[in-house]
């Protein structure tokens, strides 16, 4: 961030435009960074693995598929290449939602998981493992995913109307938010008692989230939803900016306020239901991703929301790389280590923030 | 010398001095034990109203008794009903006023699992899988019972089903009254586990095959692979004679085994578990093994299963070494039947005299009150 001395005591018109023109550098400079880490990130996900495959052999496969054997098509196409793609997708998802609840509710605590959004996705499964009822009948293997989908949604219905009841503030949504997950936590733990082993073991996917179901047309939605809800978004930077210095001042710039909530809200909401259920519910990575770019790159939109997809994309493929790492050959759940690598962050974040975003 | 060891000193001598009693009435004596997980239990009396906290104790109950196994036992959970409704159309078929009489109980962990419907059907005994021995001490169960003046015992043929399987018989006799069937039952276990063992132990361990056990294949139609470690269906591999993958990865009862993993494996042989879960879950793609189990149907679903994305070109599977087996082998004490014939698929000439087919067969024909039916095991074309 520059020093806010350069724009003070009458500035000649020069000087602002070379400090908005610099920032403007800065801000691009930054994402492209990011985004070049997070593209190393992602080829150490593929080129690791229990299958011994060097880099060379990887990218051969990868840009000239004929040459593979079945094995190596198995393993780059079918499994590595979706599994890294998907944590990609799947972590910038979680942090613009996080990014863009936390902007709407003004409250550093909001994203899906604090929500209760992912709390109805995985009551939802539940519902689908453990009783068997599905919302949509006659739909075969997917009903858990819709299940989880529809509860999601349910619940972000449920957080629309709280948004239009009158004396609605962003303080209302998010009690509301939480007296919601712990709601959906207790039905889901009245469901876990009578579940067997099997369901058991297939509940803990859906409470811990993982990758390792990730395929093509998963991968596919996920980046049509991020397609069409992102730049959405990105265009409604200068009121989401201006909401963050408050809602009297954002209403006076010209911000039609519990418009853009309802929106924005709308499109947080696809987002997150559409990730959680396809790799169920992961904590942190849309608490903490916006909270890192914020530190970066301060409250303009412009250079947040980017950066907050990216450092959630980042997170998550971070974590799939080190969920492989632990033990070669065994699956973890992806969201017990984004859990243990958020809430040492999350701590040190609460005691060195000095400076006060939130009013 | 502690006061536990004193106290259980004590009951050891009140139970020897109660034996030495000239016994007026057999009912009467007071019976003192030590169940599997390790807690010693006193019954006044031979109890004759058992509840099952799982329905498939039947499984080892009706073994060895002999006449009505649902005698002396007034309720279960329903599990034998979700998961093995081919089992429990047998107990119906052959008990229908007792399979009517069952009350179910639920899941005894559960908040529905009450004390109240314990006392209400005047139990005398709660029987519980030592799997969740640590859920019981968690929830309080076993104290609240044991207020109640319902004593609880723990018997085991899952968690470590091959070390557990003969004590646990041995427990269901005393506490059934019926040593004599135990103790028959016990001895064609033993000899059935040697046939494969004894010949088994010659073979040197790194001749062994690697084979990786996929429990529930097909339970989640998108997901690949629950395993075992060492322990249940990991451990009967290793007595067939196979180096089981998961055991070679975590010293765990589960494992969660990544596809990319068995593909750069490369084992000898897959195994997976079916069950005729498709009544209780109608989208699973398993096998759908058991009493009731069709040929046609399960030859159907095992090619599916060895169709599956990244099944299809590991070697197991184009040697033909894809093969499905009964689930519920992992929860009885009929797992010597399973062992012969994972042994028969490792191992096709040493074992080519082993007929695990007639092994199942004599069990029904020797123990059972139901004929066998049906089919529990097949390989992939």
């Amino acid at each position: 961030m520059l020093p806010m001395a350069e724009i003070s005591d009458n500035p000649s018109v020069d000087t602002i435009v070379g400090t908005y023109r610099r920032r403007s550098f800065f801000r691009v400079a930054l994402v492209a960074a990011a985004a070049l880490v997070l593209f190393t990130t992602v080829v150490i996900d593929v080129i690791t693995g229990p299958a011994d495959l060097d880099f060379l052999r990887v990218a051969h496969v990868i840009f000239q598929p004929s040459v593979a054997t079945p094995k190596e098509e198995v393993i780059i196409w079918d499994l590595r290449l979706p599994v890294a793609t998907m944590a990609v997708v799947v972590g910038a998802m979680l942090g613009v939602a996080g990014a863009e609840l936390q902007t709407i509710l003004n409250n550093p605590l909001a994203e899906p998981f604090t929500l209760g959004l992912s709390s109805a996705a995985s009551f939802g499964a539940a519902v689908a493992i453990v009783l068997g009822w599905s919302v949509l009948p006659g739909l075969g293997a997917i009903f858990v995913t819709v299940n989880a989908f529809f509860f999601a949604m349910v619940a972000s219905l449920f957080l629309f109307m709280v948004t239009r009841m009158r004396g609605a503030n962003p303080e209302t949504i998010i009690l509301m938010g939480i007296a919601m997950m712990f709601t959906f936590n207790a039905l889901l733990a009245f469901l876990q008692y009578g579940a067997s082993e099997l369901q058991l073991a297939q509940l803990i996917f859906w409470q811990l989230g993982s990758l390792a179901r990730a395929t093509w047309p998963k991968v596919g939605i996920c980046l049509v939803v991020l397609a069409v809800i992102l730049p959405y978004f990105l265009s409604r930077s200068w009121a989401l900016t201006a909401l963050r210095m408050g809602e009297e001042k954002a209403a006076a710039l010209g911000v039609n306020v519990s418009l853009l909530r309802l929106m924005v809200l709308g499109g947080v909401s696809l987002l997150s239901a559409v990730a959680v259920s396809f790799v169920g519910a992961i904590a942190f990575v849309g608490l903490v991703a916006p909270h890192i770019a914020r530190m970066i790159a301060g409250e303009d939109q412009r250079g947040f929301l980017p950066l907050s997809a990216l450092t959630g994309a980042l997170i998550l493929s971070g974590t799939s790389i080190a969920s492989k790492a632990i033990t070669p050959g065994i699956v973890y759940p992806i969201g017990m280590i984004t859990s243990l690598i958020g809430i040492p962050f999350f701590v040190s974040l609460i005691l060195s923030q000095r400076k006060r975003h939130w009013q | 010398m502690n006061a536990r060891f004193m106290s259980g000193f004590a009951l050891t001598i009140a139970a020897t001095v109660t034996l030495l009693t000239p016994a007026t009435e057999a009912q009467a004596e007071a019976l003192t034990l030590t169940d599997i997980a390790g807690r010693q239990v006193t019954l006044d009396e031979q109890p004759d109203k058992i509840i099952l906290g799982e329905g498939r104790m039947m499984y080892a109950i009706a073994a060895i008794t002999d006449g009505n196994p649902f005698e002396n036992v007034v309720g279960w959970k329903d599990d034998l009903i979700q998961f093995d409704p081919d089992a429990f159309r047998k107990f119906e078929a052959a008990f229908p006023a007792d399979a009517e009489r069952m009350i179910n109980f639920g899941n005894p962990y559960a908040g529905d699992f009450s004390i109240e419907a314990v006392l209400e059907a005047d139990a005398d005994l709660v029987l519980l899988d030592s799997g969740n021995l640590f859920k019981a001490e968690e929830t309080g169960l076993i104290e609240k019972l044991d207020k109640a003046g319902v004593p609880v015992v723990f018997i085991d043929f899952r968690r470590n089903a091959t070390e557990n399987t003969v004590p646990s018989l041995l427990i269901l006799g005393r506490i059934l009254g019926e040593e004599a069937g135990a103790a028959k039952f016990i001895d064609f276990y033993i000899a059935e586990m040697r046939k494969v063992t004894n010949i088994i132990d010659t073979i040197p361990a790194d001749e062994r095959p690697l084979v990786v056990v996929e429990n529930a294949a097909g339970w989640q139609p998108d997901f690949c692979c629950w395993s075992f470690g060492p322990y249940n269906y990991g451990r009967f591999v290793e007595l067939a004679g196979g180096k089981n993958f998961a055991s070679t990865l975590a010293n765990a009862y589960s494992v969660t085994l990544s596809m990319e993993g068995v593909i750069d494996a490369d084992p000898d042989h897959i195994i997976g578990t079916g069950a005729n879960w498709a009544e209780a879950k109608p989208e699973v793609t398993s096998t759908l093994l058991g009493y009731e189990g069709d040929p046609n149907v399960n030859a159907e679903k095992i090619a599916a299963l060895a169709a599956r994305p990244g099944f299809s070109e590991l070697r197991a599977v184009q040697e033909g070494n894809y093969h499905s087996i009964y689930h519920q082998f992992y929860n009885s004490p009929y797992h010597f039947v399973a062992v012969q014939q994972i042994a028969k698929w490792l191992y096709p000439d040493d074992f080519e005299d082993l007929d695990p087919q007639e092994t199942f067969n004599r069990l029904h024909d020797e123990f059972m009150p139901y004929a066998a039916s049906g089919q529990f095991w097949l390989s992939a074309e």
